[in-house]
């Protein structure tokens, strides 16, 4: 049990949720069942970690940002100059002045990199660990061929508590899903920005016309109505069963405190807000940290715009990466100040790196062979760089590190054994990790 | 002396820990059942033929009431001469040396000497490599896809998975790793040996112990040279496993002998050579020397043996452990009822009584055509006193066009009409072709050989698509097999699959079949053709595979024209073993929410049905109906089992096989959208389809809509039924509880709620009605009463009304056909 996350406590959310339900409702019985349940999944020994992956859709430009080559001949340096950081030695983009004085948190991989730069292809890699196989359609939602690391999580660990143990913000990515693990590892879709003015997650609410009251009238009834509900034909049916377990989880996220409160970023002082950035990134980076604290075992954030094609160094100047400096330190300060960057990994990647060589439209392109990803919190050692790419960032210059490498890191920082195996619908046995995957132990 | 007799690979005994699990508490079980009518031992003579032969012994005993009991591991062996023969307390003789002497058996009470006869032990005879080297790495796992069997192989020493490839792997023991795996003049210090037993460390662990029959045998093999074998010797025909079939009861175990049948004729016990697998693991477990544990849920279970690609089932019977003493006599409409009763008595299960009338509608109504009865058609059958009402219903849902519009969604999800992968034009009309097939109750073998054998301009033939919507040879010939026989081949493409008998041969003598297909454009627009001679070729052994079906033996030649006839004739054959039992099956787990075969589209060996002899009958009534599938339906809904209420006892809660009771159904998206906007009266409108359009009548599953993609509308991209997620998650159970849509749908002016509250005054009526719409029943008294309170207490008469409608949509009773 970590005493500095309040939540990794099945007993303290248990009781208030309980106060939440029964006070705001009038209704909150027999949660008691599913939350036992819940806390025998809390109940992990040791450090319980939770997981968000802040996913720069796109591919964010790395030679621009944390692997920069100011010796590089100008065509492939850009524009862009690196400024010192609070570590010696580490050097980062200029525009990046914030995060430039949170580096002693962030570790960096610059030997990064895999073997495809095509966008569906290549997220998929990122997310899952596993290159896609023929037949692979990434329009698809999901598109996946194996289970997103969320996926894994949520059917590794469970929910804690009364929130879903995996969420995406602000959309689903396309391959953040379950694949064969089904719809119960699958994520909590918040479909909407946390930055909008008026935030609120679809469905979690009932509508506006029905008075709490009402609500409360309408679940009273809906006990007596169904004559299914407590029967023995329902005790006896899997997904019968389900649905109604899911029913009383339904209440308690519309009901729980936790939930409610998690969900409820104007509880958030403007001051922090406003550092944070009021912009998408930003109000989604303070929302993954508000849905960590109660709960939710891995965020998947969703940014998109990084495709920087063309006018790559207006774009990330003007637009990108301010965002980026100020959700990044603020978040890597803030889950400090909380204590809860040891029990927080943080990823930061896109699906590839960008095109060493600038284009002629002022842009970098696809660039799958190198790259460099930031990994913070959960034992990771700050201020570390791991490994190193050629002088032009084309290659990685020592070991190649992989979403294979990524995956076995992230689940190893989970408390999962890299080496357990889910069966397909077919029946085969496939590890959560490819074979070639190894711990990143450089991090550590 | 036959070769293949002299030699034997035999683990003796691998761990101490089976011992324990299952020997001491049978011996106790044992004591309290002391009246055999029989008592037997096979072999009753034992002749063993070579270095660490092996047999295992079974030890069986009857009854009074005639029933087998395992004995094997209760009965007490010893060898009259250790030098001989050893035994194991399971029963498994391993031979020492060349001489005769005799085993005792002491079981039961009872004595048996068994003559024992070993020859031939001075030397293995020449040895082979897939024969005697394979199976020990399958055994212990050396090559499966955890580990050197994997892709990549493990730590630079890969191995084909499950021993497909053998030439390959004899060249990866032999050739690389400069040589260091095996050394012929000293066989210990070869880095293989060294490696399985544990002297030099090794990630999977010590395996093989210095003083096992696989280690004298893998260090006589190098010592020899590490010989590949010759084309001469024999190769496996196949294997048998004993017994084939048993009742086995709770907590009860069965030791299995499996043994391999060769070229030459000769057969070799390979009991602890083979790996075993259960397809319940609820049901029954197996250990690694084929000792099979009976637990305690009752059912049928199938537990598989295999050996060097060669399987076979055992199957057992479960029944429940409370015997029942009078079974009650169950009424029988027709011959499904007659299978499922048998086998429901077997098992001591006493089904579920027979249904409401309300229940009955509703499941047939969303069964058959997808929709809900309306308030007026639930009071018009609840009313209706004839005594044919049920099987008149029936005819007339098969009659009515939602039949074509819910079964032309369901078949175009399986044969993927997917428009952002055809087009809009092409996607409709392929999905035409499957409505107008359905409309017209088109025979399925008919439909199924227009599919297969469609050629032409793809507008004239609109059949053809399912060749623009399934991409390459490969997937044309997977696909086909998965939908249309229920076989999946897919593995085979790679390796020899591991669960049933297809190997690389069967998986391109299928492909071969549409290497002939092409597109051309022409002046009646793009068309389809099957022409010229093309080769496959197997991608190990290079030689030319030609067309044929699965399981027929390899021909000399492809067949002249366009080969896909001879597929599709194969196929529709009164004699195919898969295409009736896979349409009967597929028909059956819609209607009964579970296939005889689960899941519908994995038909294997090792994968039986859970009531074979009702299977078989289902097929044969559909051959010969001439494949009318509303005449499958017919006798099928007119059964009891059809028939069952949801109701539980004590017999039949465990149970979700054997259709003891109507298993819960929960609606496919579509038909739940439906639901919802049918007893709302407020419809839907989808993007790109004529307003008024059910959600049944989407051609497109691609057509943004929140609510079906929570709900789980498969996106069509695999053949499998698989993608249509029948599982409930938060975020559904969110959306009909809290959707400002369907809010929206109940308050609506102009819709069914406000509509009943201005006509009925008499809140009795309105509930009535709401019952009607929303359950097609009437409202049980108390029912009624709770609902009049209700609208009385609100102060909204309208508010009131929606909200017992949210509750009902919100009730299992709606959101599931049961």
């Amino acid at each position: 049990m970590n005493r500095r996350n309040s939540f990794c406590d099945g007993v303290q959310r248990r009781d208030m949720l309980k106060i939440g339900a029964a006070g705001a409702m009038g209704f909150g019985v027999s949660l008691s069942q599913i939350m036992q349940q819940q806390a025998q999944a809390a109940n992990r020994p040791a450090e319980d970690i939770s997981f968000i992956c802040v996913f720069l859709q796109g591919g964010l430009s790395t030679i621009d940002t944390w692997d920069m080559k100011p010796e590089a001949p100008a065509e492939f340096r850009g524009e862009f100059k690196p400024i010192s950081t609070n570590v010696p030695g580490i050097q980062l983009c200029e525009h990046l002045p914030l995060l430039s004085k949170e580096m002693d948190k962030l570790a960096l991989v610059r030997s990064f990199g895999h073997s495809n730069s095509g966008h569906g292809p290549a997220d998929h890699f990122m997310l899952t660990g596993y290159h896609p196989t023929a037949g692979f359609n990434g329009s698809l939602k999901p598109n996946n061929q194996k289970p997103s690391h969320g996926s894994v999580i949520a059917r590794e660990l469970g929910p804690r508590g009364s929130v879903p143990p995996y969420v995406c913000l602000p959309k689903m990515h396309n391959s953040a899903g379950a694949s064969y693990l089904g719809s119960s590892a699958a994520p909590f879709v918040v479909e909407a920005d946390p930055n909008a003015p008026n935030f609120a997650v679809p469905d979690l609410a009932p509508p506006l016309d029905v008075s709490a009251s009402r609500l409360g009238n309408r679940q009273q009834l809906l006990k007596r109505v169904d004559r299914f509900q407590k029967a023995q034909e329902v005790e006896a049916n899997r997904t019968a069963k389900t649905l109604s377990t899911f029913q009383q989880k339904a209440f308690d996220l519309m009901t729980s405190e936790a939930t409610k409160s998690a969900f409820d970023i104007e509880k958030e002082p403007e001051k922090l807000r406003d550092e944070y950035g009021r912009h998408s990134l930003g109000q989604s980076c303070l929302m993954s940290r508000r849905l960590v604290e109660a709960g939710v075992r891995c965020v998947m954030l969703d940014h998109t715009n990084w495709d920087t094609h063309y006018n790559n160094f207006n774009v990330l100047k003007n637009d990108l990466l301010p965002h980026l400096d100020s959700a990044l330190s603020t978040m890597l300060r803030d889950l400090e100040e909380r204590g809860m960057l040891e029990t927080t990994l943080l990823l930061i990647t896109g699906e590839f790196g960008r095109t060493p060589r600038v284009n002629i439209h002022a842009g970098r392109d696809h660039w799958g062979p190198s790259s460099a990803i930031a990994m913070a919190g959960a034992g990771i050692r700050g201020g570390t760089v791991v490994g190193a790419s050629n002088a032009r960032a084309e290659r990685p210059e020592t070991k190649p590190i992989g979403p294979a490498d990524l995956a076995a890191t992230v689940y190893h920082c989970m408390g999962i054994d890299p080496k357990t195996e889910y069966k397909t619908v077919e029946g085969r046995p496939i590890p959560i990790v490819p074979g070639d995957g190894s711990v990143i132990k450089e991090l550590f | 002396m036959n070769r293949l007799r002299q030699i034997s690979l035999i683990t003796g005994l691998l761990t101490g820990c089976w011992l324990l699990a299952g020997g001491l508490a049978i011996r106790s079980d044992a004591a309290e059942e002391p009246l055999w009518q029989k008592v037997v031992v096979d072999p009753p003579r034992v002749q063993l033929a070579g270095r660490d032969a092996m047999i295992q012994l079974l030890v069986q005993g009857q009854t009074k009431d005639g029933q087998w009991v395992d004995l094997t591991q209760v009965a007490h062996y010893q060898s009259g001469a250790k030098k001989v023969v050893t035994v194991s307390e399971r029963g498994m003789i391993l031979s020492r040396a060349d001489g005769e002497t005799s085993l005792e058996v002491a079981v039961a009470g009872r004595v048996f000497q068994i003559p024992v006869t070993v020859s031939g032990f001075s030397g293995y005879g020449s040895l082979n490599f897939e024969n005697q080297i394979i199976p020990i790495f399958s055994k212990f796992g050396c090559n499966a896809s955890g580990c050197h069997g994997k892709a990549e192989g493990q730590n630079g020493f890969k191995l084909s998975v499950f021993g497909f490839d053998p030439a390959v792997d004899h060249q990866a023991l032999t050739m690389q790793s400069r040589g260091r795996r095996l050394f012929f003049g000293a066989p210990t210090k070869s880095l293989l040996l060294r490696k399985v037993s544990g002297i030099t460390p090794h990630g999977g662990g010590t395996l093989i112990a210095s003083d096992s029959p696989e280690y004298r045998l893998l260090k006589t093999w190098i010592s020899s040279g590490a010989p590949l074998g010759s084309d001469k010797d024999p190769t496996l025909v196949g294997i048998q496993v004993e017994p084939s079939s048993r009742q086995l009861m709770m907590h009860k175990s069965q030791q299995l002998r499996v043994t391999s049948e060769w070229s030459d004729g000769s057969r070799r016990d390979v009991t602890a050579m083979a790996t075993y697998q259960t397809n319940k693991e609820s049901l029954a477990t197996v250990d690694k020397q084929g000792h099979v544990s009976i637990g305690q849920v009752p059912g049928t279970v199938a537990v598989m043996a295999s050996y060097l690609g060669a399987v076979a089932v055992f199957q057992a019977v479960v029944p429940r452990s409370e015997p029942i003493t009078d079974y009650p006599t169950l009424p029988e409409n027709n011959f499904v009822d007659h299978h499922v009763h048998q086998q429901l008595q077997e098992l001591g299960i006493i089904p579920a009584g027979n249904c409401s009338d309300g229940d009955f509608l509703r499941r047939a109504f969303v069964d058959l055509i997808g929709t809900l009865p309306t308030a007026a058609e639930a009071r018009s059958f609840l009313t209706d006193q004839h005594p044919d009402r049920r099987s008149h219903l029936v005819k007339q849902l098969l009659k009515r066009p939602e039949y074509a519009d819910y079964w032309a969604l369901k078949w175009a999800d399986t044969l993927r009409v997917e428009r952002l992968k055809l087009g809009r034009k092409n996607a409709y009309s392929y999905y035409r072709w499957i409505h107008n097939s359905f409309l017209q109750n088109k025979p399925f073998d008919q439909f199924a050989r227009e599919l297969v054998t469609a050629e032409g301009p793809l507008s004239e033939l609109p059949a053809g698509l399912f060749y623009k919507a399934v991409g390459s040879p490969k997937d044309w010939a997977s696909t086909v097999s998965q939908v249309f026989l229920g076989v999946r081949i897919e593995c085979a493409q790679c390796h020899h699959h591991p669960f049933d008998r297809w190997s690389q041969q069967d998986y391109y003598g299928m492909e071969a079949f549409f290497t002939q297909v092409k597109f051309k454009q022409t002046s009646r627009g793009e068309a389809i053709v099957a022409e010229g001679s093309p080769k496959t070729t197997h991608p190990r052994t290079g030689k030319e595979v030609f067309a044929h079906p699965l399981a027929t033996a390899l021909p000399i030649e492809n067949p002249t024209g366009d080969r896909r006839t001879v597929l599709a004739e194969w196929m529709t054959g009164a004699k195919n073993p898969w295409f009736a039992h896979n349409v009967a099956n597929r028909m059956w787990a819609h209607l009964m929410g579970r296939g005889l075969v689960e899941p519908v589209d994995d038909f294997r060996l090792t994968n039986p049905p859970s009531n074979p002899a009702l299977l078989d009958a289902l097929a044969q009534y559909l051959v010969q109906h001439d494949y009318d599938l509303h005449a499958l339906i017919e006798v099928i809904m007119s059964s009891q089992t059809y028939q069952r209420s949801t109701a539980v006892n004590d017999t039949n809660r465990s149970d979700e096989d054997n259709y003891s009771r109507f298993l819960f159904k929960r609606m496919d998206a579509e038909v739940l959208l439906d639901a919802i906007c049918q007893v709302t009266g407020v419809g839907e409108k989808f993007a790109g389809i004529p307003e008024g359009s059910r959600a049944i009548q989407l051609w497109d599953s691609a057509v943004p809509h929140y609510f079906l993609k929570t709900f789980g509308r498969p996106v069509r991209v695999t053949a499998c039924t698989c993608e249509r997620a029948v599982d409930p998650t938060v975020g559904q159970v969110l959306h009909i509880l809290n959707a400002p849509g369907i809010q929206g749908k109940l308050s609506h002016v102009g819709g069914q709620v406000s509509r009943l509250v201005a006509k009925h005054r008499d809140s009795a009526t309105l509930v009535e009605e709401l019952y009607l719409m929303m359950y097609s029943r009437f409202p049980t008294d108390e029912e009624r009463k709770n609902g009049i309170n209700y609208l009385k207490n609100q102060p909204n008469r309208q508010l009131a009304a929606e909200d017992l409608c949210w509750s009902m949509m919100n009730s299992i009773e709606f959101v599931f056909n049961h």
